[in-house]
């Protein structure tokens, strides 16, 4: 804990390089090539949308990136150490959040048990403890009125809410969210848009898988687009929808698309 | 203080509020009046029925709480006991040596879960290897010792003796005081009711919303930034103490101790204690645990060969029918009446720990 | 009640003098993976198929014993016996899983405690009813009367029929309409419920295949120990730590891999020290295992991580 501590203030101070950052991340399983030879960089303060047809691997990506999986190849490097060893917790202290794609709050607990679950996780927090940014997004979401309720009877679009509060609440300095707007409303998902549109400018760093095209025009300015495994496409949010491509391979003409 | 008076009171365990901590006064007031009634003979006997409750809670924390099931902390609480009987019995000539004994105990209890526990976390294993391993435990040290028969099975002056168990051990003594009878009686209210308290702190505290949110996601809790296996190891080593805290008082009481202890009925008993109260409950782990404890006494010594079956019958029974627990499904039943009728609000319902 | 003590099994004694040193060796290594092998392959079976683990897995083969002492004192040659005993605790498995386990699908540890529960009224339930011992059955082929050498035969087709039930659960498995059936809803129950396969029939029937295993290894084992109410209890820690090394991943592959993995580490301790310490040793073995492998040795195979991303 306290070669974190002593790597994120170094890291705080010291800036300059990718936040995060993928080397020839590999990950199959048994014949399935989940990722294949991925690189990545993530800049501070920036926001990029993950796309990509269902199974192009952007769940095993984040899985590789904070540690719930190992990979069977490559490096992982946040904030300019290499933690491709280090389990997901440690991560998770050393400043990244990340949110599920199936809601997995706590619904046993009430929101208030929740945050607070998730802002005491270790003695020494990291990143100094910075919850600018969740107290942001705390307002913006409105969960103050439902603080003693029980996490299982918040409406759906609260609970997704909730669960980017509690990955927000230590203070991350990147984020990654794994289709954070499944199932919200047009409205509810354009906001939730402009919610972490202000917390990118003010320095987060962000990662969100999304299919929502609407979303991702909204947010991103870069996208990354993977299929079957590998980064496909890259570049300008407005370049990439173009793209005929890109369009095919969500279509499903995946064989002429690749080659 | 306040703050702790706060803890106490809340949401994780049944009954809160004046009125269910006025009768758990009356309660403790009863137990405390007790011997001035009743012979030494049975408050002997009452206090038997009450030694088992801290497994049982160290039980219902871990799995209950927890979501983690042992099948073994028998096998602590006879580490605890054998190792009292041992410490205690060769430093009987000195004025501190039964406290040395209870010291040796919890500390050979709380190590060895530590060192087992290890390899049982650390590892990540599936949830139904934890209370595999535990048993297994368990049954082979009921083996070992009962291969101890003999004068060559000895620590210093004590003998294992094998099946037939260690005989002759001291009773606890402080100052002047040897906790027999009367004293015994008051030093098992006591501890029960310390082993209560602070657990309840304990569960509504920080530390326990940390062990639900495990029982509830183990990968969620561990994208917090907790240390999973560490939190987990943690509480399998206070339920640990805790079983070692009823074989201390399990040897005190009888003064003896057998390899069957930790025996594979045995073993059973604890787990059927949780499941029967309703594992996410304290208070209803507790008083199960009396019930049965008496329910299973009284059978068994009309020379009753049912019991174990009536009590496999009951477990299956609650396992199949009412999963959260008779006792605290009957008081969530009361405290939604009393709730209801209060706020005309829907409280929370019976946490479904599931798995 | 006196816990887990082992009935010593006559195969664990002797032999060396007979036999020469190296034979001896490998037969007691054989005879320790087939006995590993037998305690543990019903357990394993319904593991791998519904992540359920059958506490009352011991009481199963006393029930196999039971049965099969029943039919040779009513005159029933012994093989006939052991294949009766395979039936009547797998039709008693069956009628098991409609009434009771089905209902924990999904809830392991459920399941777990339940079983228990079912085991404790099982062993008591048969003490009350037939007594504390059952009459025992003769070693099979019993023209051999020297004593220790008669065992030697006995446990050398002990082993053979290890290594026939093996095969022929693999023919089970690949060769046949349920085998695949189970294979498929065993990676996938949902998918395999969408392509129209009965899974609850599935479940049912492998816990019936896995209750008539314990019995047959139960019936199988009986010649070689007192029969007895409590007997399961000696095949708690040899079956459980078994499967723990073995894993669910594959189970075939599990059970042959594991019982043999450990009676290699068995047999040279038990031979030094005795029975007990070979046991002692594959808990430590188990232990060691689980640090390095959570999933035990037939996930090595098939490195599929549980699905956490999802
Ligand atoms: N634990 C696992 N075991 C086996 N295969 C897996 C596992 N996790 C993912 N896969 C496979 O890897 C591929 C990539 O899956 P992944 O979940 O990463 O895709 P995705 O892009 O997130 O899809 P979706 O849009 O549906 O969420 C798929 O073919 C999937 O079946
Ligand atoms: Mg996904």
């Amino acid at each position: 804990m306290v070669n974190d501590a002593m790597v994120n203030d170094a890291m705080v101070t010291g800036g300059g390089g990718p936040v995060l950052k993928a080397e020839r991340l590999c990950k199959r399983f048994g014949g399935v090539v989940a990722s294949d030879q991925i690189d990545f960089n993530l800049e501070r303060g920036e926001m990029r949308c993950v796309i990509g047809p269902n199974g192009a691997g952007k769940s095993t990506f984040f899985a590789l990136l904070c540690g719930i999986l190992p990979p069977d190849s490559g490096r992982v490097i946040l904030k300019g150490r290499d933690v491709t060893h280090l389990p997901a917790f440690r991560r998770v202290r050393m400043g990244l959040g990340l949110t599920f794609q199936t809601n997995r709050a706590f619904h046993a607990l009430t929101v208030a048990e929740n945050l607070e679950t998730a802002r005491r996780a270790s003695a020494s927090a990291s990143g100094a403890a910075d919850d600018a940014h969740f107290r942001a997004a705390f307002g913006a979401f409105d969960l103050a009125a439902s603080s003693h309720l029980p996490a299982r009877e918040l409406p759906h679009h609260q609970l997704q809410w909730l669960e980017i509060c509690m990955a927000l609440r230590r203070g991350p300095d990147v984020l990654l969210l794994d289709e954070p707007t499944a199932g919200m409303s047009p409205g509810e998902t354009m906001y939730t848009a402009d919610v972490l549109k202000t917390l990118s400018r003010e320095g987060l760093a962000l990662i969100v898988v999304e299919h929502d095209v609407a979303f991702v025009r909204k947010v991103a300015e870069t996208v990354t687009v993977l299929h079957q495994g590998s980064v496909f496409a890259e570049g300008p949010v407005e370049v990439i929808t173009q793209r005929e491509d890109v369009r095919q391979i969500y279509l499903g003409r995946t064989r002429e698309a690749a080659a | 203080m306040m703050r702790m008076l706060q803890l106490l009171n809340g949401p994780h365990d049944l009954g809160r509020g004046r009125g269910f901590w006025s009768g758990m006064v009356l309660l403790a007031a009863a137990f405390l009046a007790y011997p001035t009634i009743a012979s030494s003979f049975s408050a002997t006997n009452v206090a038997y029925y009450l030694l088992n409750i801290p497994m049982a809670l160290g039980l219902s924390l871990l799995w209950g709480y927890g979501g983690v099931l042992s099948f073994g902390q028998v096998a602590f609480y006879g580490i605890a006991g054998y190792t009292y009987g041992i410490v205690a019995g060769n430093l009987q000539d000195f004025a501190w040596g039964t406290e040395a004994g209870v010291l040796a105990a919890l500390l050979a209890a709380g190590l060895s879960a530590a060192a087992f526990g290890y390899f049982l976390f650390y590892g990540r294993v599936a949830a139904w290897i934890v209370p595999i391993l535990t048993l297994v435990l368990a049954l082979l040290l009921a083996t070992f010792l009962g291969l101890t028969a003999g004068y060559q099975w000895r620590v210093g002056d004590i003998q294992l003796g094998g099946y037939n168990g260690m005989t002759g051990i001291p009773a606890l003594q402080i100052g002047g005081l040897t906790f027999q009878d009367y004293a015994f009686f008051y030093l098992v209210v006591a501890i029960v009711a310390i082993c209560y308290v602070a657990l309840r702190i304990w569960v509504n505290a920080h530390r326990g919303q940390v062990l639900m949110a495990i029982r509830e996601d183990v990968l969620r809790t561990e994208l917090l930034g907790y240390d999973v296996r560490l939190e987990q190891l943690r509480v399998f080593v206070i339920a640990s103490v805790l079983a070692g805290v009823s074989g201390l008082l399990y040897v005190q009481w009888g003064n003896y101790i057998t390899p069957s202890a930790m025996g594979l009925q045995q073993a059973a008993l604890p787990v059927i204690w949780v499941a029967v109260g309703g594992r996410d409950s304290l208070l209803a782990v507790a008083i199960a645990t009396f019930l049965l404890n008496q329910l299973t006494y009284i059978l068994s010594s009309g020379g009753n060969q049912s019991a174990l079956v009536i009590v496999g019958a009951l477990l299956v029974a609650v396992m199949m029918f009412a999963p959260e627990g008779i006792i605290a499904g009957l008081g969530r039943l009361h405290w939604l009446h009393w709730l209801r009728a209060r706020r005309r609000a829907v409280p929370s319902g019976p946490a479904s720990s599931g798995k | 009640m006196s816990g887990s003590e082992r009935i010593p099994l006559s195969r664990r004694e002797g032999g060396s003098k007979v036999l020469p040193e190296l034979a001896s060796i490998l037969y007691q290594f054989g005879t320790n993976a087939a006995f590993l092998l037998l305690s543990a392959l019903g357990l394993i079976v319904i593991l791998g198929m519904m992540n359920i683990i059958n506490l009352a897995h011991g009481e199963f083969m006393m029930l196999g014993a039971y049965v099969a002492s029943f039919a040779v004192h009513r005159g029933i040659p012994f093989p006939l016996a052991v294949i009766l005993a395979f039936f009547a605790t797998g039709a008693f498995g069956i009628v098991l899983e409609r009434l009771v386990i089905r209902r924990f699908y999904g809830r392991e540890l459920g399941a777990l405690v339940t079983t228990w529960g079912i085991s404790l009224i099982l062993a008591q339930g048969a003490l009350l009813l037939f007594g504390p011992y059952m009459p025992p059955i003769p070693i099979p082929g019993g023209a051999v009367s020297e004593g220790v050498f008669s065992f030697s035969v006995y446990w050398l087709i002990l082993i053979g029929i290890s290594i026939v039930l093996v095969v022929a659960l693999t023919l089970v498995y690949r060769a046949t309409p349920f085998g695949l059936q189970a294979r498929a809803t065993m990676q996938n129950p949902s998918i395999a419920r969408s392509l129209g396969i009965r899974t609850g029939r599935v479940y049912m029937l492998t816990f019936g295949l896995g209750a008539g295993l314990a019995g047959l290894s139960g019936a199988l084992l009986a010649p070689a120990t007192s029969i007895a109410p409590f007997m399961g209890q000696q095949f708690v820690a040899p079956a459980f730590i078994t499967v723990v090394v073995g894993g669910g991943a594959n189970v075939i592959a599990g059970a042959v891999g594991s019982s043999t993995f450990l009676s290699l580490i068995e047999t040279p301790v038990s031979l030094t020290l005795g029975t007990f310490y070979g046991t002692m040793a594959l808990l430590v073995m188990a232990l060691l295992i689980i640090r390095v492998l959570p999933a035990g040795i037939s996930s090595l195979g098939a490195r599929l991580r549980p699905a956490v991303a999802r």
